[in-house]
């Protein structure tokens, strides 16, 4: 018989090893930071989250509503609620809907408060209120839209800077962000667009 | 039995290569894909495309030489309560220390015009709320809050180069790296909030991945002072951080962004500077002439099995 005694070392399992307050630590920060870096990917390249700023889209948007913006692969269509931006006008991001893409004839009678495209009437039932002659005059109420560009108006027409304003005119599609999808913000506005 | 190859050298000079490389098409992606008073991307353009390329190129260079590089894991007896040194133990080491020192300073540099231009910016929005014409845009915060952070990367780069002379404590240098990585979380918010509105991803991409590439970079390098180091993956992090620190150094940014963006690349360089030797030449923490080793030299060293799995420091 071996009386040999054997001083048996159990090296430490996994779990014993890993539970220090340091490396539990460090895992959290580090998948917070993993997190970080893939949302702001997402948010770069697929959706954004804008907020509103401005009346110029009542009611189908109220001010300080955060929307759902796709923008991986879109390309504008008429009826699309879209943000753009037009750096001959402002820095910051517009909101606007798309009412014509590039070869249509966009034609804006302020006296029946009426939108043709291609000699169409519009049926616009997210309008606020009858269009009127804006503050600047009749602006840009006739208009073909060039390729590979959108005209785009507001809502709420008669408080809205859009393509009517000779400063922003047509918007070139690539200054257009992406399409608003849906209001997740506040709660009680969340709608799909 | 294996023959040691210079793995340090392939590192600086495949990354600096690509990174030159990239710069250079991103320079003249500058001067011909774009057009118009607001610079406006033309479709398709070949200058873009390449760059494209190229990036995808250094993602699967970088790949290649992490999956090759070669990791010795000493006895787990030698290694526990030393992960940090095992990686990064540099005594004699007088270039990983200026290089520390450098990517420190130019932290340092940043803090004042960081700092002093969000403030600015800060009280413009001010102004712009009391007469009620505020249209969006950068308020500051997130400038200022970015000059406190590199603040604290500034410390924090200090101490990595620092601990990099001093070996043994346990769990040492992990904090001091988490401290970049965090300045890298504000950084990266503040650039994503500025340019957020801008229909033109090639007008901040290129320093967005720079600054993700960075700060994940960071917490990797924090890791390896803990079990879950990863030190293939961190090589490949600072790979992409010099690559693509250079394409956004490329575009001309303004001087907070370019000393925080020479700030990550100069620890980057570092990183690959130092690591691939420590991997292939575990110190023996106390015994200066380990580190001393030449690695441009061939030596024998055996590579045991189990260093294929990512975490050998364990």
């Amino acid at each position: 018989m071996d009386d040999e005694v054997r001083e048996v070392v159990t090296p430490p399992s996994r779990t014993q090893k890993d539970t220090s307050l340091g490396y539990e630590l460090y895992l959290n920060v580090r998948t917070l930071v993993f997190v970080l870096a893939a949302l702001i990917l997402v948010f770069t390249f697929v959706v954004r989250i804008i907020v509103v700023s401005g009346e110029s889209m009542e009611n189908t948007l109220q001010n300080g509503d955060s929307m759902l913006v796709w923008c991986l692969g879109y390309e504008p269509k008429q009826g699309d609620v879209v943000v753009v931006t037009q750096r001959s006008y402002q820095n910051d991001s517009l909101v606007k809907r798309v009412i014509a893409t590039e070869g249509q004839r966009v034609d804006i009678d302020y006296e029946t408060s009426t939108v043709y495209v291609d000699g169409v009437a519009l049926e616009e039932p997210y309008i606020k209120e009858a269009m009127q002659i804006p503050i600047y005059g009749e602006g840009v109420n006739h208009v073909t839209v060039p390729e590979g560009c959108i005209f785009v108006m507001g809502d709420n027409r008669n408080d809205s800077a859009d393509s009517r304003y000779p400063d922003i005119g047509v918007i070139d599609t690539r200054c257009v962000i992406g399409r608003a999808v849906m209001v997740l913000f506040p709660f009680q506005d969340f709608t799909l667009l | 039995m294996n023959k040691q190859r210079p793995y340090k050298v392939y590192w600086l000079v495949w990354t600096l290569v690509l990174a030159a490389v990239a710069a250079a098409v991103r320079l003249w992606q500058e001067a011909t894909a774009f057009e118009g008073e607001y610079g406006l991307p033309i479709p398709g353009a070949t200058a873009s495309v390449v760059l494209v390329c190229v990036l995808v190129m250094a993602v699967a260079v970088l790949a290649m030489l992490a999956a090759r590089q070669p990791v010795v894991t000493p006895p787990r007896a030698k290694v526990r309560g030393r992960r940090w040194d095992m990686s990064f133990f540099a005594t004699g080491d007088s270039v990983f220390l200026a290089l520390m020192c450098i990517s420190a300073f130019c932290a340092l540099a940043s803090v004042p015009i960081l700092f002093t231009k969000g403030r600015a910016l800060w009280k413009a929005y001010q102004v712009a709320l009391a007469m009620k014409t505020w249209r969006g845009g950068d308020n500051g915060v997130l400038g200022m809050v970015t000059a406190v952070l590199a603040l604290l990367a500034f410390f924090g780069l200090l101490q990595i180069g620092r601990e990099g002379f001093r070996p043994g404590r346990r769990g040492k240098g992990g904090f001091w790296a988490a401290l970049p990585a965090c300045a890298g979380c504000g950084w990266l918010l503040g650039t994503y909030r500025n340019c957020a509105a801008d229909p033109v991803l090639w007008d901040y991409v290129p320093l967005l991945l720079a600054v993700i590439a960075g700060m994940l970079m960071y917490i990797d390098w924090a890791g390896m002072s803990c079990a879950a180091a990863r030190p293939r993956r961190m090589l490949w992090l600072a790979g992409m951080t010099v690559v693509c620190s250079w394409v956004a150094l490329a575009s001309r940014p303004d001087t907070g962004t370019t000393l925080l963006l020479v700030s990550q690349w100069v620890a980057a360089v570092a990183a690959l500077h130092r690591l691939p030797i420590n991997l292939q030449n575990p110190p023996t923490v106390g015994s200066e002439e380990k580190l001393s080793a030449p690695t441009g030299m061939p030596q024998e060293i055996e590579i045991p099995m189990e260093n294929k799995e990512e975490d050998t420091h364990v």
